[in-house]
């Protein structure tokens, strides 16, 4: 299975290889979408890929150097506003947007990570994603 | 043969056979020109995309005590009024009067809340005269209130357009939309075999076959007129463009909808159909044209110049499809490779097609009957701007003066002194560009007790080109807050330096 989570690194772990260590011990794959590495704070967009042992194993492991949390519905197209133009499509970096064989856009939320480039490129303003 | 009035009849009696632009394309596949020419009536084309030169003339009534309106605004956006008293042209591109808001919400979206039946604050000012005492108003208004709403757009449905990459290794923001770094997308638009120019374009003669000045169309949901040829027309190149009007008061959101490129302004998404009388074999044929028929220059917007580069040419077809190979040059591998590019449409095909099924539906209906034309559209012309180009090779006059990177921070300074300069381009053996150094960076030298050009120099040089137009330098300098950039040849080598002071120079000339 596959599951996406946000990960905030405790401030204390912030120079540590946690990632790392936990694909080490658990055998779990981490595809790391985005990583923000800031003073103030660390934060990973996750994906992990694995058993559902793997997946629990990995997830307790990561919560004992920082914090996680479910990627919540993070994208919304708003029907009234949206053309369907598909200008959006190219700029989003996990394909989570796509065309129907009428032309329609469509977006996939599972695979959303929120990253808004959608939203800032559309002209109709008619994409909605929620803060992260 | 048949005439547009005999069609007519049909549509009255609900006889008439109808079917959009992309059904036409298989009757004529499977009958022949000659047999659909006789089954089929009428053909309903479609387009939905950014047309920028669009706009609306507004009249507002007179106040009392009233005025003369000389600069007005309709929720903060200027429409001109260098017109009578109370009358006033609001265009789709103009930004908002507030910086801060700018092209968020411009002439498009005034025009979209208006149909939208939401209020809008008029204020407007004038001079006063002895008839129109009053200096100032200020007032809310929806489009009921207004006495006329009239749609008048110079130049819409553009038969075909060029597609747009970036060749520039930094993300532009364009008229196309966001084009990535180094050809990373293709944005096109065009409805493509919907098209109504297309769709009734003479391949042979280079004319249209049925439109002309009073044809009765399709415009943002309501009922319009096509009167002239579009500005920018073209028929040599099969570029034809429309001018149309319509009253604003019929239309709709669902075909009317205010945008904003991201960094480049404001438009106005128009919905444009055109419904085509089959009188003849002729006109079938030009009805039966296909996206793969209609070829597409892809252009590189990396250049910033009126005549842009062709990287490939493709067609809606393949453009249509999400991704085109094109050949560009590896300037590192030094050979020509190729690369597959994601495309992606700025203009709708759902709703292109949206506006001519609504369209066979008002004249399978009886409610739309066909016009007769009173005129064939103009020729048209679509000539270049009679304005000098001022190259970075123009100003460019005294020999480079450059240092190598071994010279010390002295010699660097007396270099700058005695030159009376601010930037040092240093270069190698070759003369080509390693970095610059500038006054300030000596100064920063000498404060923190640095010997080696090398530690100083930026060598993240932003340059130009002998080729390249200054107002494309003074972009370079504003953008990235520096004051000179080196100018290099082909190969790399530093032919010149250009700075701030040049372009002031030239910029700010004045007369006495």
């Amino acid at each position: 299975m596959k599951k996406r989570i946000y990960y905030w690194v405790h401030e204390e772990y912030r120079d540590k290889p946690i990632i790392a260590k936990v694909i080490l011990e658990t055998k779990v794959l981490i595809n790391i979408l985005v990583a923000k590495m800031k003073p103030q704070e660390s934060f990973l967009i996750l994906e992990l890929s694995g058993s559902e042992e793997q997946i629990e194993k990995a997830l307790n492991m990561l919560k004992k150097y920082g914090e996680y949390e479910d990627i919540p519905k993070t994208i919304e197209k708003n029907k009234e506003r949206c053309i369907d133009c598909g200008a959006c499509i190219v700029h989003c970096p996990v394909n989570a947007i796509s065309r129907e064989e009428d032309f329609t856009i469509v977006f996939n939320e599972k695979e959303c990570i929120g990253c808004k480039n959608c939203v800032k490129i559309c002209p109709l303003k008619a994409i909605e994603v929620c803060e992260i | 043969m048949k005439t547009i009035r005999e069609i007519n009849e049909k549509i009255k009696k609900g006889d008439a056979v109808v079917v959009t632009a992309e059904e036409m394309i298989e009757i004529v596949e499977e009958m022949g020109p000659k047999g659909a020419a006789k089954e089929v009536d009428v053909v309903t084309t479609g387009t939905f995309g950014a047309m920028c030169s669009s706009g609306v003339f507004l009249n507002f009534g007179h106040s009392d005590p009233p005025i003369k309106m000389m600069r007005t605004y309709l929720n903060g956006v200027e429409a001109y009024s260098g017109l009578a008293a109370v009358d006033a042209y609001l265009g789709a591109a103009q930004p908002n009067s507030d910086d801060d808001i700018d092209i968020n919400y411009g002439g498009a979206h005034v025009i979209e809340d208006l149909v939208a039946g939401k209020e809008v604050r008029l204020v407007a000012e004038g001079y006063t005269t002895d008839c129109y005492p009053r200096k100032r108003v200020s007032t809310t208004i929806t489009l009921e209130d207004l006495n006329q709403a009239i749609m008048v757009n110079p130049r819409n449905s553009y038969q075909t357009y060029p597609a747009a990459t970036n060749s520039r290794e930094e993300k532009i923001y364009t008229y196309m939309g966001t084009l990535l770094p180094e050809y990373s997308n293709i944005n096109y638009s065009g409805a493509g075999q919907l098209n109504p120019l297309q769709n009734d374009y003479n391949r042979e003669r280079k004319t249209y076959n049925t439109i002309g000045i009073g044809t009765k169309i399709f415009l943002g949901g309501g009922i319009g007129y096509i009167i002239g040829e579009g500005t920018q027309h073209n028929p040599e190149k099969a570029f034809g463009t429309l001018m149309v009007k319509g009253d604003l008061k019929t239309m709709s959101t669902k075909f009317l909808r205010a945008g904003t490129m991201p960094n480049y302004g404001c438009t106005l998404y128009v919905g444009v159909g055109v419904p085509i009388p089959v009188l003849n074999e002729e006109v079938a044929k030009a009805c039966a044209v296909r996206d793969e028929d209609i070829q597409v220059p892809i252009l590189d917007f990396g250049v910033p110049r009126r005549d842009r580069p062709v990287v490939a040419k493709t067609n809606y077809k393949e453009l249509r499809k999400g991704e085109v190979t094109i050949e560009i040059y590896d300037n590192e591998l030094k050979r020509w490779v190729e690369k597959t590019v994601k495309t992606a449409s700025v203009s709708s095909y759902k709703k292109s097609r949206e506006v001519a099924e609504e369209l066979k539906r008002w004249i399978l209906n009886g409610d739309f009957t066909l016009s007769e034309p009173v005129a064939p559209l103009g020729r048209g012309s679509c000539k270049p701007m009679k304005a000098e180009a001022k190259l970075v090779r123009d100003i460019l006059s005294r020999p480079p003066i450059v240092a190598r990177p071994n010279i010390s921070i002295e010699e660097a300074a007396r270099i700058l002194t005695e030159k009376n300069i601010n930037h040092l381009p240093i270069v190698d053996e070759e003369g080509k560009l390693l970095g610059i150094v500038t006054s300030w960076d000596i100064a920063r030298a000498v404060a923190q007790n640095i010997k080696s050009i090398c530690e100083i120099m930026t060598r993240k040089v932003i340059s130009s080109t002998l080729d390249e137009p200054i107002d494309v330098v003074a972009r370079k300098m504003s953008r990235y807050d520096i004051s000179g950039v080196p100018v290099v040849d082909s190969s790399g080598r530093v032919v010149g330096m250009v700075t701030a002071e040049d372009l002031s120079k030239l910029l700010g000339h004045r007369k006495f």
